[in-house]
């Protein structure tokens, strides 16, 4: 057992479950969406990412490069609320909010290419 | 350079063939089209009209090609109606002669050739992936390139013999072997098969004739001296020739055979790793051919017979010659020779009744099957070798049951496939064969550990940053990695791998056996021989440096900086403390 893999996994499986989170429910509506479940997840996967770098292996840098595309995409969805917040009164409308699930959804496919990869090459090196 | 001149070649058979027909086809084309626009047409608003040049061309190429329109763009005038039916006779005349003389053309062998030439230069050059150069298509050659094949290693073939490269083209080989027929001892075509070329490996020379093959030898040295080349040779005066040069090694299919019919009387055990090694049909390790001690019959004392004699005298077995064509005196004092075909009366002069075994070793497949059938009926007991000639007999030859059938094509093609693939390996058995029977038997007791009952998978690694990035680093770092650390189980650490190192090549010089202790260099060469399987595993310890250090100290280092610093700050309150 190794205390960096259980930390670095516990981060890679956190982010893909909060992003699962965020997006599931209707697309347009934006009372299924938590602006701070999606907040909470870009933190978490920043946090995953700080813990990649440095790891010169080539899953290291697989990994490191999916949780890039994911901050990547989740903080484009973040930005586009913030700009629809400020636009009008109370919150993004359903158009916004399509925009910004959708964009989030990008993230979970990378998220899920990260969970992916951890656990086929824990299961690989099978130790 | 020889590109070009085999695309001039073409271009100047292609102009020498169509000049007559192209001339003729000028010819006609201009006095059709002339005369249709000199012909007067239909008079409209009292006016004569006339084609123009134009429309006449048009007109021509519909006619003379035979398709036929009908008259376009206007109706025609009877003059020039008339001037068609002369413009449609001449010109389809013409075309058809034109058309004749290409279709000749395109059949013509020296065309045909030289196209040949030019699209086999043309694809050798092309080539980025490494290839080896065969000269001759026989029997040994086809099994070469069926063994480079398996190997997924590309060859480009050149023989004298137009159907042996015809029948190259109906093979299913898994990787490209362009074919040319021609001579290989000219050196044009040894241009035109790539021996400059960056990607070319070695070259071959497998003809039957041993002129030829010292030739190609001795041209290809000079058209790239850094090119190793391997020579079949079956001659003394042609072997001093090529051992002259350097890079060239001289592969004898005779004397081959000789060392693996010795190496299988003397020395099973060995006989029996090299079967294993290159992957011989229904050889299982560790389980050698008995064959029993005494007084051997050796049938044929040609050129192939000398070599046996010679081998098996030098190791002290005892051996009777049957040759219609010898004479007593060749071969030496004190050896039982009986000057007649090896047939039933032959074998009992010999003494077929208390001897170990007989080798039935001419160069025609039916006397050595007969001799094989007066054997079992005269001693049953006896252990049977025989040489098989032809690839094409080899079901008369699985029928006979014979106790050892050795091919001579196949053992060369074999020992040529091990020295362009592996050579350590050959150097191996060689190292082996030189020492006591005791080390070979060590050896196989650990190879059975490590492989049992799986076919070995041979693979060689070079210590460079291409191929073993992080164990280059680490070594270059100042870390020292001994051989048996290298080999050790990232998923059961310490347990070794179930692999073992053959050799290793190191500046030049082979170390054969290494044990566990060895330290390892960069640019160092290894061979292992083990499973597929434990290759990725092996591969995956060069690859990683993660791994490596794993295996190295056992602990997982950290990987990111965040825990690399918290490690190394734990380290040094500790140290604080302490």
């Amino acid at each position: 057992m190794n205390l960096e893999r259980i930390a670095f996994g516990f981060f890679i499986i956190l982010t893909l479950s909060l992003n699962y989170a965020f997006v599931a429910g209707g697309l347009e509506t934006p009372a299924h969406h938590n602006i701070w479940i999606l907040t909470l997840t870009i933190i978490v996967n920043l946090v995953a990412i700080g813990l990649k770098l440095g790891d010169r292996s080539q899953t290291g840098a697989l990994l490191l490069a999916s949780g890039l595309v994911a901050g990547l995409l989740l903080i484009t969805a973040r930005v586009v609320w913030i700009v629809a917040e400020s636009g009008g009164a109370g919150g993004p409308g359903p158009r916004e909010m399509a925009d910004i699930v959708s964009i989030a959804t990008g993230a979970l496919v990378a998220n899920i290419v990260a969970a992916v990869i951890l656990v086929g090459d824990t299961l690989l090196s099978r130790r | 350079m020889s590109q070009t001149s085999d695309l001039d070649r073409v271009a100047m058979i292609v102009l020498r063939y169509m000049r007559r027909p192209l001339f003729a086809l000028l010819f006609v084309y201009s006095i059709g089209i002339m005369g249709m626009a000199l012909m007067p047409g239909q008079v409209v608003d009292g006016e004569t009209t006339y084609m123009n040049l134009f429309h006449a061309f048009y007109f021509f190429t519909y006619t003379a090609t035979t398709t036929g329109f009908g008259e376009l763009p206007n109706g025609f005038s009877d003059e020039q109606r008339l001037w068609t039916i002369f413009c449609l006779y001449t010109g389809v005349i013409a075309w058809f002669y034109a058309l004749g003389s290409l279709i000749g053309l395109v059949q013509n062998p020296h065309f045909i050739q030289a196209l040949d030439r030019f699209r086999f230069a043309r694809k050798v050059d092309r080539n980025r992936e490494p290839f080896v150069i065969l000269c001759g298509f026989g029997d040994t050659g086809s099994l070469l390139a069926r063994g480079l094949s398996d190997h997924r290693k590309r060859a480009v073939i050149l023989d004298f013999d137009p159907e042996r490269i015809k029948a190259l083209g109906v093979r299913d080989y898994t990787v490209a072997m362009p074919g040319l027929h021609a001579d290989a001892s000219a050196p044009k075509h040894l241009m035109a098969a790539g021996v400059d070329h960056p990607a070319c490996l070695a070259m071959v020379a497998l003809t039957n004739d041993d002129d030829a093959n010292l030739k190609i030898a001795v041209m290809a040295r000079h058209l790239n001296p850094r090119l190793p080349v391997i020579c079949r040779s079956t001659s003394a005066r042609h072997e001093a020739n090529l051992r002259a040069l350097d890079n060239v090694t001289v592969v004898d299919p005779f004397e081959i055979f000789a060392q693996l019919l010795y190496w299988a009387i003397a020395r099973p055990e060995l006989h029996n790793l090299n079967a294993w090694f290159v992957g011989a049909p229904g050889v299982k390790l560790g389980a050698p051919v008995q064959i029993p001690r005494g007084n051997w019959i050796l049938c044929g004392y040609g050129r192939m017979g000398r070599w046996i004699h010679r081998y098996l005298k030098a190791h002290g077995i005892d051996v009777r010659i049957i040759d219609p064509e010898m004479h007593a005196s060749e071969a030496g004092e004190g050896t039982v020779t009986v000057q007649a075909r090896a047939d039933h009366s032959a074998l009992v002069t010999a003494g077929i009744d208390d001897a170990a075994g007989v080798v039935a070793a001419t160069n025609r497949d039916s006397d050595n099957l007969s001799t094989l059938l007066s054997v079992t009926e005269l001693n049953p007991e006896a252990f049977r070798i025989v040489r098989q000639n032809s690839h094409e007999n080899q079901v008369a030859f699985d029928a006979a049951r014979a106790d050892l059938v050795l091919q001579h094509s196949l053992t060369t093609a074999r020992r040529i496939l091990k020295l362009l693939i592996s050579p350590l390996v050959q150097e191996l058995i060689d190292w082996l064969a030189e020492r006591e029977p005791a080390q070979t038997k060590e050896l196989v007791a650990r190879l059975q550990a490590a492989v049992g009952e799986e076919p070995p998978h041979l693979w060689s690694v070079r210590l460079i940053p291409g191929e073993a990035p992080a164990l280059t680093e680490y070594l270059d770092a100042g870390g020292a990695v001994a051989l048996g650390t290298l080999c050790r189980d990232a998923r059961a650490f310490p347990e070794g791998l179930p692999c073992e190192a053959l050799a290793v090549r190191r500046a030049g010089q082979s170390i054969m056996l290494p044990d566990k202790d060895f330290q390892l260099g960069i640019g160092d060469e290894l061979l292992f021989c083990s499973v597929h399987r434990v290759e990725s595993m092996l591969q995956a310890t060069l690859h990683n440096p993660y791994t490596l250090r794993y295996i190295v100290t056992g602990v997982d280092e950290p990987r990111g900086y965040v825990f690399a610093w918290l490690e190394d700050r734990r380290r040094r309150r500790s140290e604080h403390k302490g």
